[in-house]
């Protein structure tokens, strides 16, 4: 081996060891314990097959787990990309106070999930302001606030969730509407075109790659929600989700071989999605 | 310069092998490693006092100080045991006791200190297949604060402190109709470890049990645990804020609840933050004359891993003793010592509020030592909230509550 080759192995190997160590190892590791009956108190552990996977599939704690993940997946996403983009429309234009229009959307995203989630905790309660709000206009809110009902309190959560992911979602559909070279529309604009025609024939399809991103980071984000569950309701009133389920079969009751085995069905989930979705709009011509 | 590189590899490494190997040194000094949970500043320094105090006394050792916090720090015990790092001494809630016995992780203290049982409260958390696992410190039980200002607005007057379940009742309604954003009860919710302690000195004081004394049989679901949910759920629905226990001891501070159940933090917390509520401490009620409440509290034990058992031992029963639990008592506003010498200081008897703390202790009821706790808890918290918050029916969801729990026993 030459000295230079030397040099750059050198040079790579802080970030190769942290890989192996830190990422490929637990992540071999974390598979080899789905198949075993881990417990970390317990001072060995067996081989078990399929069994957690099996019994996952019977466990109703982990099937609505998923339910509720993908409520939120479905129930977040849509609304999330088209907020957004509306706002990023909007905010595209040339009017006085745009900036700050920018920077007010965009704080949630800078904001602290935690100190978010707790303020909205408390806008929730019974004697909040957003249930004041919805006992005034008459939307009869659940008598302890919205996160102590079955009814209420996930689809609580992801309309807080949509709130904080507006801004930044915006600002990645603002960038895209930057990069679209403006010839285009005035092209558009000699040809006759209106506004709904230029939008659908230049701004989205030009958008596609940007909306393709945040769809599928949104995807993953989404598949992963758990900050918000632990510190609004604690996974209790049918709010549980995957990953909430994942942290408290392995850290709370320190079942890892379950914990574990949980882990990649939801991994297994978020990937299938995500080629999906790749595949999905790259038929439409999203490349 | 290849040389000096290896001697420096070499010290180096020396020198990380002999900071890890701890425990016995070979001039027959030891150092014990103590984790404990106390970091309040009120405490602290008393804590510390007494390890400084210990280390004078016995030269040859040195005890080293750990913090856990409640947030975290049964993740970080356990770990440490599954990883063979854990100290040589551990602070345990009660409820952890049977978990980590169970598991062989605790060294069995049977024969230390069985002098001393008769001395001292709460022996039957530490105590796992009638084996000693742990030794009582600070124990901890809940009783009822009531907002004497608020009751003496109401028609009942400042003396109708309620000493059964219908006298609970009425006071609370009575509290909760003066309006004003004034609210008759304070019932838990959003958050874990909570609920459930609020629920059991009703169902205690109902007779009724979770699991059977040998922990082999679910008792849950009997008509004793639904005539406690009822009355909870009555409060509940009827006259209660719902909130958090911080946040309901906010409440209770500021004047606007009238009736909470706490433990003696909130005594400390009163002296802090409003030292001029007019408040009365009295024994959780009963159905039909006040009994029993829930009972917890702080255990010491040993590693099974540890070099010096007999040291650990020796210092867990220093630090547990009459003389520094009421030490520890006087400096934190603590009601409870384990130690039944101390429990009859002048310092409790001369204070009404600890007195209650001290009366409702000996009235107390501890769960029934399960390795499986924390998965019980969950299921007892989950059909409590199903019940007060989602109306679910009491009686088909205590039923499904203890199927679980008889499953749970079933797989152990």
């Amino acid at each position: 081996m030459k000295k230079s080759q030397l040099a750059g192995y050198l040079f790579a190997s802080p970030w190769v060891i942290t890989f192996l160590v830190f990422w490929l190892f637990p992540l071999l590791f974390s598979l080899y314990l789905g198949f075993t009956d881990y417990k970390l108190l317990k001072p060995t552990y067996n081989w078990v097959g399929l069994n957690n996977f099996v019994a996952l599939f019977s466990d109703s704690e982990f099937l609505d787990s998923l339910k509720n993940t993908f409520i939120f997946v479905i129930g977040t996403i849509p609304f999330t990309t088209v907020i957004a983009l509306v706002f990023a429309l909007l905010l595209n234009k040339n009017f006085p106070g745009r900036t700050l229009f920018r920077s007010a959307y965009f704080m949630p995203s800078i904001t602290s999930m935690v100190v978010i989630a707790l303020i909205f905790t408390n806008l929730y309660s019974r004697g909040g302001y957003l249930y004041m709000l919805a006992d005034m206009i008459g939307l009869s809110p659940p008598e302890n606030g919205f996160l102590l009902s079955n009814k209420t309190a996930l689809f609580s959560v992801m309309a807080m969730d949509i709130w904080m992911s507006v801004g930044y979602y915006m600002l990645l559909f603002l960038a895209g509407l930057k990069s679209i070279p403006e010839e285009l529309y005035e092209a558009a604009e000699v040809a006759g075109a209106g506004a709904f025609r230029k939008f659908f024939s230049i701004t989205l399809p030009l958008l596609k790659p940007v909306t393709l991103f945040i769809i599928v980071i949104n995807t993953i984000k989404s598949f992963q929600v758990f900050v918000e569950i632990f510190v609004m309701t604690k996974g209790r009133y049918d709010s549980a989700t995957a990953v909430y389920f994942i942290y408290e079969t392995g850290l709370s009751r320190f079942e890892f071989g379950y914990a574990s085995a949980a882990a990649y069905i939801l991994f297994l989930i978020i990937a299938v999605f995500s080629f999906a979705q790749f595949g999905l709009l790259k038929q439409r011509g999203m490349r | 310069m290849k040389k000096h590189i290896i001697l420096s590899v070499t010290l180096l490494l020396a020198a990380v092998i002999l900071s890890c190997s701890g425990g016995q040194k070979q001039d027959g000094a030891v150092t014990l490693e103590w984790w404990q949970f106390w970091t309040d500043p009120a405490i602290k320094p008393t804590i510390e006092k007494m390890v400084a105090d210990y280390e004078t006394a016995n030269p040859n050792v040195k005890v080293n100080l750990t913090d856990l916090t409640w947030a975290n720090g049964h993740e970080k015990i356990v770990v440490a045991f599954s990883s063979g790092t854990a100290p040589d001494i551990v602070e345990l809630g009660s409820d952890w006791v049977a978990e980590f016995s169970s598991a062989g992780q605790l060294a069995d203290i049977t024969e230390n200190v069985i002098k001393d049982t008769a001395q001292f409260n709460g022996w039957s958390a530490g105590t796992w297949d009638s084996r000693i696992f742990a030794r009582p410190w600070i124990l901890g039980t809940r009783i009822l604060f009531i907002n004497r200002s608020l009751l003496r607005q109401t028609a009942l007057g400042e003396n109708a402190i309620p000493i059964n379940w219908d006298q609970l009742k009425e006071v609370c309604y009575a509290i909760d109709s003066l309006g004003k954003g004034i609210y008759g009860f304070g019932s838990n919710a959003a958050e874990k470890h909570r609920l459930y302690k609020k629920y059991l000195p009703f169902l205690f004081s109902a007779d009724g049990r979770i699991v059977s004394r040998d922990g082999k049989y679910a008792v849950f679901a009997s008509d004793r645990a639904y005539r406690a949910l009822k009355l909870y759920k009555e409060l509940s629905d009827s006259c209660s804020m719902i909130d958090t226990q911080r946040r309901l001891e906010d409440a209770f501070l500021d004047g606007k609840v009238g009736v909470i159940i706490s433990g003696d933090w909130l005594l400390k917390r009163i002296r802090n933050e409003n030292i001029d509520i007019d408040f009365v401490t009295t024994l959780i009620p009963g159905p039909k004359y006040p009994w029993k409440s829930f009972a917890g509290g702080e255990f010491l034990a040993i590693s099974e891993n540890s070099t010096n058992k007999a040291e650990a031992a020796r210092f867990i029963e220093y630090i547990t003793s009459a003389e520094n639990q009421l030490l520890f008592c006087k400096a934190n506003y603590t009601a409870t010592p384990s130690s039944k010498v101390a429990a009859k200081d002048e310092f409790f008897r001369s204070d009404p509020n600890l007195q209650t703390f001290i009366m409702q202790l000996n009235m107390s009821q501890m769960v029934t030592p399960m390795p499986q706790w924390v998965y019980v808890e969950d299921i007892i918290e989950k059909a409590l909230e199903e019940v007060l918050f989602n109306d679910a029916p009491a009686a088909e969801t205590l039923y499904e509550a203890n199927q679980k729990i008889k499953e749970l026993i079933f797989k152990e």
